[in-house]
């Protein structure tokens, strides 16, 4: 784990009003695994970080994705080429991936795109066979970046793909490793169907390194754990759903 | 210092320049594990943030256990954050952490705005806020600093009874209790409905409350509440206290309490005493 000021340099609209942001932070980029995030800080801007799944990253470069939803990711959307944040990552535990094991399926609903492009570069990696699952509301707003060797759309109001969710176009027969990642109510329901899963959450977050507790995950096993540390990947059927908030709204 | 709840067990916390520190509490503990409340804990409002966090801890023993001996090696002294819902349990934990290789002092923590028993409800009263101090004092030869609340009518009636019941020194504040509501749902952002507001939203008030504690008592004040940079703590200081705690800061930036002791010593000839 590092902190780095680093530099926008990339900036694309992947979806309706869902932007990528590149920085330029060869220390975090060499080291992030599939899974992990970095917790980003802009000043002027709000008070604390907001942490933001991986989504790319090259030699030198981490990606983000992210929708305008408070303050904080208004801003962000907002930065120019040259604009400077802290990065501070990686952070947290990253999807395990069994390269000896079958092929990988990823599921993602909405913004639960964003560990997916990593992950599919750790699988491929890893010489399994990646099938790639995508739901969205509508068809504008469905990742344009999604590569997979097989690639599998839905769309909630039947726009693009299988009308209904990301579930709903899961393909017949065993998925292999799932690694699933998009709305709590979405995941509990992975959970149920397929309880080895790996699924990525998101909560609420201060300091994303464990020292505030503020990001708690009920376990099955009775405690709360740190989805900043202990998470934000858990295998799916450790986890209390009907204790996790499934919406969170942003104000600041 | 670092503040209790923003530092851990001093394990937790990276990138910190550790050498800069002048001490550290420790995050709050029961005699016995508490698994702390659900899920939301935590809200970001202007310039602060609300936290209930509910004292999640693993209790007394296990910090004796796993944590005192690595203290006891460290160069900055380790306070800790004692708290209980009965007098008695406070001044149990006094004596299980007297004599305790690694622990430098306890923090009496009588002002947590997020247990339902115990806490704050000792804070808010003077003969109850007296009562927790003077079994934490017979019951350890430690230093006892208590923390206190501010929410509080007069904080200098609470400060005098403690530092009359045997405080050694008086932290001032814990967070205030605040609430914010999600506009989508109608219901409270936090699951525990309240919570404890910290951050620069915070930092006039409780520069202002120190600064009336420091004119009550004696003893040291450390002055806590917002402070992110030397210029906060300055002011801190200006007003009285001895000490001061970083807290929320260390969430933002892990290495905040080691650019405001560098930042400080700008300011060595303005906070220097009088001859």
């Amino acid at each position: 784990m590092m902190e780095v000021v680093a530099p926008l340099v990339a900036r694309r609209e992947v979806a309706r009003d869902m932007w990528v942001l590149g920085f330029e932070a060869p220390g975090i980029a060499g080291e992030v695994r599939a899974g992990q995030f970095v917790n980003v800080l802009l000043r002027p801007g709000p008070l604390l970080r907001r942490p933001f799944s991986v989504y790319a990253a090259g030699a030198e470069v981490v990606e983000i994705v992210l929708r305008a939803v408070g303050e904080g990711t208004r801003l962000l959307c907002g930065l120019r080429p040259g604009d400077r944040v802290s990065l501070l990552g990686p952070l947290g535990s990253g999807f395990q991936l069994d390269g000896a094991g079958q092929g990988v399926t990823l599921l993602s609903g909405g913004l639960g795109v964003a560990p997916m492009p990593l992950a599919a570069r750790d699988a491929r990696r890893l010489g399994l066979r990646v099938t790639w699952v995508h739901g969205a509301r509508t068809q504008a707003e469905l990742c344009s970046e999604a590569e997979a060797d097989e690639l599998r759309w839905a769309t909630e109001d039947g726009s693009l793909g299988v009308p209904g969710t990301a579930l709903d176009a899961m393909p017949d027969g065993q998925p292999g490793q799932v690694l699933a990642c998009g709305p709590n109510r979405m995941l509990a329901a992975v959970a149920a169907r397929w309880p080895e899963a790996q699924v990525a959450i998101e909560t609420y977050m201060g300091c994303g390194t464990g020292v505030c507790l503020g990001c708690a995950v009920p376990r099955t096993t009775g405690v709360f754990d740190r989805a900043c540390t202990e998470g934000p990947v858990y295998r799916a059927d450790s986890i209390r759903w009907d204790d996790l908030p499934s919406h969170l709204h942003y104000t600041v | 210092m670092a503040a209790s709840g923003t530092f851990g067990y001093g394990t937790e916390v990276p990138l910190c320049d550790r050498s800069l520190l002048g001490g550290m509490v420790s995050k709050g503990i029961f005699l016995t594990p508490r698994a702390g409340t659900p899920p939301p804990r935590i809200v970001e409002t202007p310039s602060g943030m609300l936290n209930a966090i509910g004292l999640q801890g693993p209790g007394v023993e296990v910090v004796i256990r796993d944590y005192a001996p690595l203290w006891a090696s460290w160069d900055f002294p380790v306070l800790v954050n004692v708290n209980g819902e009965t007098v008695d349990e406070y001044g149990e934990l006094a004596a299980r952490l007297d004599g305790v290789p690694g622990v430098a002092g306890v923090e009496v923590n009588i002002s947590c705005p997020n247990v339902r028993e115990g806490g704050m409800l000792f804070g808010i009263d003077p003969a109850a806020a007296a009562a927790v101090t003077a079994a934490v004092r017979t019951r350890t030869r430690l230093p006892v600093w208590v923390k206190l609340t501010p929410a509080v009518t007069d904080i200098t009636e609470i400060a005098r009874a403690c530092e009359q019941a045997g405080a050694d020194a008086l932290s001032a504040v814990n967070t205030f209790v605040g609430m914010s509501f999600d506009l989508r749902s109608g219901q409270p952002r936090l699951s525990f409905r309240t919570g404890g507001l910290s951050g620069p939203a915070i930092r006039p008030l409780a520069v202002h409350l120190a600064h009336r504690v420091a004119r009550a008592v004696s003893v040291p004040v450390v002055g806590i509440g917002g402070i992110a940079t030397a210029e906060d703590a300055a002011e801190f200081l200006l007003a009285g206290c001895r000490a001061v705690q970083v807290g929320t800061a260390t969430f933002v930036d892990p290495n905040a309490i080691g650019r405001v002791v560098e930042g400080l010593r700008r300011y060595e000839r303005l906070l220097a005493p009088p001859d």
